[in-house]
């Protein structure tokens, strides 16, 4: 129930909602109270003029005892004009005898109880009596007589005074309605106040998540300002700090990339020069293996074609080394992608039986020439090597809604197909689809280099197996690549 | 925790009812107590007055100004005692019953003889033309407060009726403001003073 009303309501309404509740209770009680107050003293004020008022008149007429009806009657009529704080009805009773200033001698208003108390404790007394929905103000007195012997004696006679506190009852209705006249605006103005706190909690929650965001796509350097001391300060302060550290951490790993990279560029250009002799060497030595005998013959090619291979992983390294540090550049030039296709099979000797292409005459794209040989001849390459003869190469173009016309690589091979869980590392560098055969006749990098500069095109490359068996490579990239900066 | 909150809610609305059933406009009372009786001024005609003592429809005996004879015969402004006890004998008349004063004293056998006389101790003595022993005490209260109040209203009144049955007592209906009433001697047929609140 209650995560439900926070659920429903933001905090802006709750904070408003709060307030309102707050200078709700806060109006109504003081309304309530000093209304309480003003009622019991209005009342109290025209109660204490009226009582002391008829006690006055009681005191200053004179009556006959036992009263004579008419005498009374009379008494009793002077007496009614001149009531206060209004005027009012009086009623008299001695004996059986009962009188009024009024049409009826008895008085509808006055309570038996007023009358019992008043009869006998001889005890003045007033009771406020609401009938009909009007208000009355009933008073009694009981009155004593000097006798003789200066003694004073109950007369017998009882006297009453009934007055309408109608004013009374229209003063404290207007209290009422000041009261309430002056909660409401007093409530509406209790909202503004509530619209700044609100606005003073909600500016740095949305300055958090706007920041929060911004941390999360990548701007690190994003600060809070932390100003006071209060509770969203320090959590802005909280956030400050740990985007600092995360702005560091990120900093060191980078740099270790980075190290790590460079470690590896080294190496291979280090490698370079004494590969460069060595290969020269062994050039030398293959033409004179055959003149030696038979088992220094194999160590001497073998230690050739072990040469060969390093320098091809040298390289391979080399170029690695420049798309990470971003230094690949793309040289395009208009060409004819199926003679780019053929030239690079034909110089590496790929011209027999095994690869079968096809090649449509009459597209033109920008490409940069190298990088589209290297894609070409690895990705035949690797067919070659671990799928099965035959291979076919189909070249065409594809035009795709939100993308300029592609065009499209295709190479296909007759093998076993890739392994389901090999399909997703095809191109991670040094990924070995058999754990097993740790030795393989290309460098690991080929297909990583494949990729990189497909992308370095604005291309994709994909892998995946044919129903019929054997694994096919798409290679997508604009016909016409723009020739970015690096 | 829920216990407390639950009792929070449970003052709040406690509060709130307070407040409410406080209520708006002017709200009825109970009776309340504003000061004791107001002393009137009372007619006086030309004549000795005496004070009756006649029975309210209610039960409570009331003291009743009633004019014997006119100031020249009787003497002073009050009546003498005797004249007092007649008057009370012949009964509250047409115009008392009117107004509902009744008596518990038979009616007076004509040409009795009441005599008013004083104690040397300060007491009143009063010799009676009833037989005393038949009356019922608001009666016997009814004659010990009309002779107290036409000799010394405080004194203590001892009574002798033809049946030679004696009765004493203070009337003891003044108010704490007045003669402060002595206490009645112990004997037979003491009148206990009048449970008037």
């Amino acid at each position: 129930m209650r995560r439900a009303w926070t659920a429903v309501f933001g905090l802006r309404t709750r904070l408003m909602l709060a307030f309102l509740l707050v200078a709700s209770v806060s109006a109504t009680t003081t309304a309530a109270l000093t209304y309480r107050e003003a009622r019991s003293a209005l009342l109290r004020t025209a109660q204490d003029t009226a009582i002391s008022s008829f006690r006055d008149q009681v005191r200053q007429t004179a009556f006959s005892l036992p009263p004579r009806p008419v005498e009374l009657e009379d008494a009793l009529r002077r007496m009614a004009g001149k009531g206060k704080p209004r005027p009012w009805v009086v009623f008299a009773e001695y004996g059986s005898l009962q009188v009024s200033s009024g049409t009826s001698p008895v008085s509808e208003v006055i309570t038996p109880h007023l009358r019992e108390s008043a009869r006998t404790r001889d005890e003045g007394g007033f009771e406020r009596v609401v009938r009909d929905g009007v208000p009355y103000l009933t008073i009694a007195v009981p009155t004593v007589f000097e006798a003789d012997t200066g003694e004073e004696l109950p007369s017998g006679l009882l006297l009453y005074a009934v007055m309408r506190m109608t004013d009374e009852k229209t003063n404290i209705d207007a209290l009422v309605t000041a009261a309430r006249d002056g909660a409401l605006p007093g409530l509406a103005i209790a909202l503004l106040p509530a619209l700044l706190a609100a606005r003073s909690v909600l500016r740095p929650v949305r300055n958090l998540r706007e920041a929060a965001q911004n941390i999360g796509s990548g701007r690190l350097d994003t600060r809070i300002e932390a100003r006071g001391s209060g509770e969203l300060a320090e959590l802005a302060r909280t956030f400050n700090e740990s985007a600092g550290e995360l702005e560091r951490s990120v900093h060191e790993l980078r740099q270790a990339e980075a190290r790590a990279r460079r470690f590896a560029s080294d190496v291979s250009h280090e490698l370079r020069t004494p590969l460069a002799g060595m290969l020269a060497v062994t050039d030398v030595l293959d033409e004179d293996a055959a003149h030696l005998d038979r088992d220094t013959a194999r160590a001497v090619r073998l230690i050739s074609s072990e040469t060969g291979k390093l320098a091809v992983l040298v390289e391979d390294l080399m170029e690695i080394s420049r798309f990470d540090a971003r230094a690949a550049q793309l040289n395009t030039d208009e060409i004819d992608p199926a003679e780019a296709i053929r030239q690079s099979l034909r110089s590496r000797h790929r011209t027999d039986g095994s690869i079968l292409t096809r090649l449509p005459g009459g597209i033109r794209a920008r490409l940069d020439p190298r990088r589209f040989d290297v894609v070409v001849a690895n990705l035949v390459g690797n067919a070659l090597r671990h799928g099965g003869a035959p291979v076919t190469v189909t070249l065409s173009t594809r035009t795709r809604p939100g993308a300029g016309p592609l065009l499209v690589v295709e190479v296909q091979d007759s093998g076993p197909g890739i392994g389901p869980e090999v399909l997703p590392h095809i191109f991670d560098r040094f990924y070995k689809a058999d754990a097993a055969r740790t030795r393989s006749a290309g460098s690991g990098l080929g297909l990583a280099i494949t990729r990189e500069n497909v992308r370095l095109h604005g291309g994709t490359v994909r892998a995946e197996n044919l129903p019929g068996g054997g694994a096919l490579f798409t290679v997508e990239m604009p016909l016409w690549a723009q020739e970015a900066g690096g | 925790m829920s216990r407390l909150r639950r009792g929070r809610h449970r003052a709040a609305a406690a509060l709130a009812a307070a407040l409410l059933l406080g209520g708006c406009g002017i709200q009825q009372t109970d009776v309340i107590a504003a000061g004791g009786p107001a002393t009137i001024q009372v007619l006086r005609h030309r004549n000795s007055q005496a004070l009756l003592f006649f029975r309210l429809p209610d039960g409570r005996l009331n003291p009743v100004p009633r004019s014997i004879t006119p100031y020249g015969e009787g003497g002073g402004p009050r009546a003498s005692a005797e004249d007092a006890v007649r008057a009370l004998l012949a009964g509250p008349g047409e115009e008392g019953e009117a107004l509902g004063l009744g008596t518990a004293l038979p009616p007076a056998a004509p040409g009795g003889v009441v005599r008013v006389t004083f104690s040397a101790q300060g007491g009143v003595r009063a010799r009676l033309p009833l037989p005393l022993g038949e009356l019922d005490a608001t009666a016997r209260h009814q004659l010990i407060c009309t002779i107290a109040y036409a000799t010394v209203s405080g004194a203590e009144v001892r009574m002798t009726g033809q049946d030679d049955a004696s009765a004493s007592g203070t009337c003891g209906l003044g108010l704490p403001t007045g003669v402060v009433p002595t206490r009645p001697a112990p004997g037979r047929g003491t009148v206990p003073p009048p449970a008037t609140g």
